[in-house]
C-alpha cells in the first residue's frame, strides 16, 4: 500500500510539474489553443469515433457470414489505426512547394495496397474459416448501445 | 432514445484480462517515448551541465528514431485499449458524497491521462510530418504534455496495480476482474483481439519506419519520406524556404572564425584549400527521419585554431539564416573539440547542394538534425 501512495504522489508531482511548465512558458492566447487541442482529442475519440466503431460492429455483425466476422474484426483494427495514423501523410497537410524529398511518396496508392492486402487477408481467412466449417464456435454477437434490442 | 449504461455493453472482450495486457505494452511505448524525448529535449538545451555525449555518433540516431516508432506504435494500443474501457465511461456515478468524490478524482485524472496521451500522439504523428495546424509552439507543448501524461500514467497505474497485478496473474480468459453484463462472445476471441492489437502495431511501425530504418523502405509506404534528395540525403529546410539562396551562392561570401577580438574571414576555396577530412556521420531530425552518410571537409577544431581558440570553450554557429529559432545554436565544446565534428563542403563526395547548406554546413556526431547548422558564416569562440 504504502508503495503505491509512493507511486501516486509521484505521478502527481509529475503531472504537476507538466502543468506548470505548460502554463508559465506561453501566452493564454496559446494556451487556449491547446486547452481546445487536448479536449478535443478525448471529445473525439469518446463521442465520434468510438460510437463509429459501435456502429460499424453492429452492422458487420448483421451483414457480414459467420466465418467473416472474426478477419473482419482484425480487419477493421488494423486498417482502421493505422489510416488513421496515416492522416498527416494521406492528406499531405505539410507538403512545401520548395522541398521534394518532403511527403515524397505515392500516399494514396500505397494505402490502397495496404487495403488490398488486408482485405485479400480478410477474404481468404474467410474462405478457409467457411471450409474448415469452425465458424460456429465464435463470431456471435457485438455489444454496444446499438446493438441491443 | 435513453444514454447508454455499462450494462450495455456486453462484449466479454471489453475486460480488465485485456485492458491489462494492452495498457502494459502501452506504458512501454509511453516509457520509451517519454525517455527518448527528454534526451532529445536535452540534447537542445544550449548550456548543458552534464556535457551531452559524442560517441556513440549513432546515438541520437536511434534515440529519436525510437521515440516515433514508439509513438505510431501506441496508436493501435491505445485505441485498443481505450476500446476495451469504453462502457466505464456511462457508469452511473456511485450513492453517497464520499464516494462520488472519490469517483470524481478517479473520473478527472483518467480524463487528464487520455486528453495528454491523445495529444502526444496527434500533434507528434503530425509534426513527424511537418503538419502545425496549430497556433501554440510545438517543442515547448509537446515537452509539457509528456511530463502530464506520464505523470497521470503513473497514478493510473498506482490506482489500478492491484487489477492489474491479478488481471496479470489470472489466464486471459478467466472473468474474475469482468463487468457482470460482459459475457457476450465477441467477433474474436480475447486472445484473437491481443494477436490483433500486436499486429496492428507492427503494421503501424512497418508502414511509416523507413524514414529512419533504410531497410524498411521499400516497405514503408506511408513513411513520411522515400529517402531520396540531393546526394542521396533528404533535407528539413530548403534554402529558399529559409531566404539564403542569393547570400549562400554571392562570391563575397566569407566565413568568419572569431575569437578575443582576432577573427579570419575565408572564402569557400580557402576553406577547400585547407587540409579536408572525411567522416561518416548519420543526419538525423527530430522529426524521426535520419539517414547515414559521408561528409567531407574541414575539421571544426582545425579552423578553431586559425584564431587561437585553446580547446575547452563553446562555439556559436552563425548560419547565414535570418530568422528562424536555430538560427545560430551553440556548438558545446566537447562537440566542437571532437575530430569528427567539420564544417563540410561535400556530401556523398559531391559539392554539398544549396538545400544541404552549401557552400558550408555544421556536421557532428551524435547531434540533433536542427543543431547540424546549415549556410554556415561565422563562428564566434565564446570566452
Amino acid at each position: 500500500m504504502t508503495a503505491r501512495l509512493v507511486t501516486g504522489a509521484a505521478g502527481l508531482v509529475l503531472g504537476t510539474y507538466g502543468a506548470w511548465l505548460l502554463l508559465s512558458r506561453q501566452d493564454l492566447d496559446r494556451l487556449t489553443g491547446v486547452a481546445v487541442w487536448l479536449a478535443a482529442g478525448v471529445v473525439l475519440h469518446d463521442f465520434v469515433l468510438a460510437p463509429l466503431v459501435i456502429v460499424a460492429a453492429a452492422a458487420a455483425a448483421r451483414l457480414l457470414p459467420r466465418p467473416a466476422r472474426g478477419p473482419a474484426a482484425v480487419g477493421l483494427v488494423v486498417l482502421g489505426s493505422v489510416t488513421l495514423l496515416a492522416v498527416p501523410v494521406l492528406g499531405r497537410f505539410g507538403a512545401r512547394a520548395d522541398n521534394a524529398t518532403l511527403l515524397d511518396r505515392p500516399y494514396t496508392a500505397g494505402w490502397l495496397v495496404l487495403a488490398g492486402l488486408v482485405l485479400t487477408s480478410v477474404v481468404v481467412a474467410t474462405v478457409v474459416r467457411a471450409r474448415r466449417g469452425t465458424a460456429g464456435r465464435e463470431g456471435r454477437s457485438t455489444d454496444g448501445p446499438s446493438a441491443r434490442r | 432514445m435513453r444514454a447508454p449504461t455499462d450494462t450495455d455493453f456486453s462484449s466479454r472482450l471489453r475486460s480488465a484480462a485485456v485492458t491489462a495486457r494492452v495498457g502494459l505494452w502501452l506504458g512501454i511505448c509511453f516509457a520509451v517515448a517519454f525517455v527518448t524525448g527528454l534526451i532529445s529535449h536535452y540534447a537542445q538545451v544550449p548550456d548543458q551541465p552534464v556535457p551531452f555525449p559524442t560517441s556513440p555518433s549513432w546515438g541520437y540516431r536511434v534515440t529519436q528514431g525510437l521515440h516515433v516508432m514508439a509513438g505510431t506504435a501506441a496508436v493501435p494500443l491505445l485505441l485498443v485499449k481505450l476500446w476495451t474501457v469504453y462502457p466505464r465511461l456511462f457508469k452511473r456515478p456511485p450513492r453517497g458524497l464520499r464516494r462520488l468524490a472519490v469517483e470524481a478524482a478517479e473520473r478527472a485524472s483518467i480524463g487528464v491521462l487520455v486528453a495528454a496521451a491523445v495529444f502526444q500522439l496527434a500533434s507528434g504523428l503530425a509534426n513527424s510530418a511537418q503538419w502545425y495546424p496549430w497556433a501554440f509552439s510545438f517543442r515547448a507543448t509537446h515537452y509539457a504534455v509528456a511530463w502530464i501524461a506520464i505523470g497521470a500514467l503513473v497514478l493510473h497505474v498506482a490506482v489500478k496495480l492491484p487489477v492489474i497485478r491479478r488481471a496479470l496473474a489470472a489466464d486471459v480468459d478467466a472473468t474474475g476482474e469482468d463487468r457482470p453484463a460482459a459475457t457476450e462472445p465477441g467477433a474474436l476471441s480475447r486472445r484473437g483481439l491481443l494477436r490483433t492489437t500486436w499486429l496492428a502495431a507492427g503494421v503501424a511501425v512497418l508502414a511509416t519506419a523507413g524514414g529512419t530504418v533504410p531497410l524498411l523502405r521499400r516497405v514503408s509506404v506511408l513513411g513520411v519520406r522515400s529517402g531520396d534528395g540531393p546526394a542521396g540525403v533528404p533535407i528539413n529546410k530548403s534554402a529558399r524556404a529559409a531566404g539564403v539562396t542569393a547570400t549562400a551562392t554571392s562570391p563575397s561570401y566569407r566565413l568568419t572564425v572569431a575569437y578575443a577580438g582576432r577573427e579570419v574571414s575565408l572564402s569557400r576555396d580557402d576553406l577547400a584549400a585547407m587540409p579536408q577530412a572525411t567522416e561518416s556521420l548519420p543526419i538525423a531530425c527530430v522529426e524521426g527521419w535520419s539517414a547515414g552518410a559521408t561528409w567531407t571537409g574541414v575539421r571544426v577544431r582545425d579552423l578553431l585554431d586559425l584564431v587561437g581558440a585553446p580547446p575547452g570553450h563553446d562555439v556559436r554557429v552563425v548560419s547565414l539564416q535570418e530568422s528562424g529559432p536555430f538560427r545560430q545554436p551553440v556548438l558545446q565544446s566537447n562537440f566542437a573539440d571532437d575530430e569528427r565534428s567539420l564544417l563540410a563542403l561535400q556530401l556523398h563526395g559531391e559539392t554539398l547542394a544549396i538545400d544541404h547548406g552549401y557552400p558550408c554546413r555544421l556536421i557532428a556526431p551524435d547531434r540533433p538534425g536542427v543543431l547540424q547548422t546549415k549556410w554556415v558564416h561565422r563562428l564566434e569562440v565564446e570566452a
